[in-house]
């Protein structure tokens, strides 16, 4: 506290209990007095803080409500005049809204709504039936067995990404939406997979090497909620390739033997009997 | 319209003042108690005015801060009679623990209601005199005390968060 001013001035001053004359004179000393208005500073602070901590609205709030309304009515008042002083330029006055009369709607000839929509269900029924259902690309097998083939001639080759003694340790890896184990196949020797791209999203590609050292792989893509089809088998440029769904994935098999092939789909769990060739009848 | 918001205004002013003042959740049980006591005693003021059309709305309002106050020292005392003295308030659970409100809720009942009804209720020092009923002389001193040990306070909040940090590690942790 200074010597010089009073407490009881400074507290006046602080809480706004002045009068101007007073206040004009305390703030002319508060200028040449640094410790003044570091006192000055420390009960402002207090002040504020107390006020917040009990949520009273800050002394000398701004009032945001009326300044926007106020900008508001601003605005509309020169929007008005700006519309006025174009009506002016134009030469046209506002007219009033003409009162209409409500007039009825004349009636279309030729059939009703309910009729209209008889005939065209009648209409896409018939298209269905001769045509068949509309179809937004290739069935199942079909992209499944070029996507193995993709798969295949461009990964099979190459060193596997998760190697994998343990076909169930392999699943638990790859997680929840791949977590297949892949199925031991008599007479090939898992080798491991690779990420790859299915007919659809992303798949897992096992590989397999046979007794000659020669890679059968296996590409398990997973797809909502398709039906299950018979496998198909298609041999394309000296591989065999089968491809299937069932229980929310698809599955495309390759190897260039057709016994390492047939093999690995009995171990998937599809009955060989049930394949059927697909090349014969794309092509 | 205008005088209905100044009421509502005044309302909220006393609501947060009692908040402030009062360390004791015996005294205003819950929100529907301090509405109806609120509304009490800002009815008994607008009354005056009714009955006096020329009064002054702020003289109205002082009289409701007024009231409320000597509820509360009344309170005070008749708890500490009932308890031989040894009543103290205690720091209502449930509030706000800020180094400001601890600070302000510290300091005893005299100084705290004089410096809530300057900073907090916007009173001069003269509304202050007249609604706690003391000279201005003797507001003036309890505001500077209290504002004094309210900033002892809060230095000392400070400096502890400051040295919060160095000391933490000496903290055993078993």
């Amino acid at each position: 506290m200074t010597g010089r001013v009073d407490p009881a001035e400074t507290l006046a001053y602080v809480d706004d209990c002045l009068e101007p004359e007073a206040r004009r004179d305390f703030e002319a000393r508060l200028t040449a007095d640094p410790e003044l208005r570091r006192e000055v500073a420390l009960w402002e602070s207090q002040s504020r803080a107390i006020r917040a901590a009990f949520g009273a609205p800050p002394r000398g709030a701004l009032d945001l409500g009326g300044a926007i309304n106020e900008n508001g009515a601003r605005r509309s008042g020169e929007a008005a005049r700006s519309a006025d002083d174009a009506a002016r330029r134009s030469g046209a006055a506002r007219k009033p809204r003409e009162t209409t009369c409500p007039v009825a709607k004349p009636r279309p000839s030729g059939p009703g709504p309910t009729a209209r929509r008889l005939v065209g269900a009648l209409a896409l029924t018939a298209s269905f039936v001769c045509v068949g259902l509309p179809s937004l690309g290739p069935p199942p097998p079909s992209a499944l067995l070029a996507a193995g083939v993709s798969a295949v001639r461009a990964l099979a080759d190459l060193p596997v990404e998760f190697a994998a003694g343990d076909p169930a340790a392999l699943a638990r890896r790859l997680g929840p939406r791949l977590a297949l184990a892949p199925p031991p196949a008599p007479g090939l020797q898992l080798v491991g997979a690779r990420l790859a791209a299915g007919s659809q999203t992303t798949a897992m590609l096992y590989l397999y090497d046979n007794a000659r050292g020669e890679r059968v792989a296996l590409l398990v893509e997973p797809l909502d909620e398709i039906a299950a089809t018979p496998p198909r088998r298609r041999e394309i440029d000296g591989l065999s390739v089968a491809a299937w769904t069932g229980a929310g994935y698809g599955f495309a098999a390759a190897a260039a033997d057709d016994a390492d092939l047939a093999a690995l789909i009995a171990a998937a769990g599809v009955d060989n009997d049930s394949l059927t060739d697909a090349g014969a009848q794309r092509r | 319209m205008s005088s209905v918001r100044e009421w509502s205004d005044d309302a909220g002013a006393l609501r947060r003042f009692g908040l402030a003042l009062v360390r004791d959740d015996r005294f205003v049980f819950d929100d529907v108690a301090a509405s109806a006591l609120i509304e009490k005693l800002f009815r008994q003021a607008s009354l005056t005015l009714v009955e006096c059309p020329g009064g002054d709305r702020r003289a109205a309002r002082v009289r409701a801060f007024a009231q409320f106050v000597r509820l509360y020292r009344r309170y005070a005392r008749r708890l500490a009679l009932d308890e031989d003295g040894g009543w103290i308030e205690t720091p209502p659970s449930g509030r706000n623990c800020g180094s400001a409100a601890v600070g302000v809720r510290s300091l005893p009942l005299e100084l705290r209601e004089a410096l809530l009804l300057v900073v907090l209720a916007g009173f001069t020092h003269r509304e202050a005199a007249a609604a706690l009923d003391l000279p201005l002389a003797v507001v003036v001193d309890r505001l500077v005390r209290a504002r004094t040990r309210l900033a002892a306070h809060m230095g000392a909040a400070r400096d502890a968060a400051a040295a919060w940090p160095q000391t933490a590690h000496l903290r055993i942790v078993k």
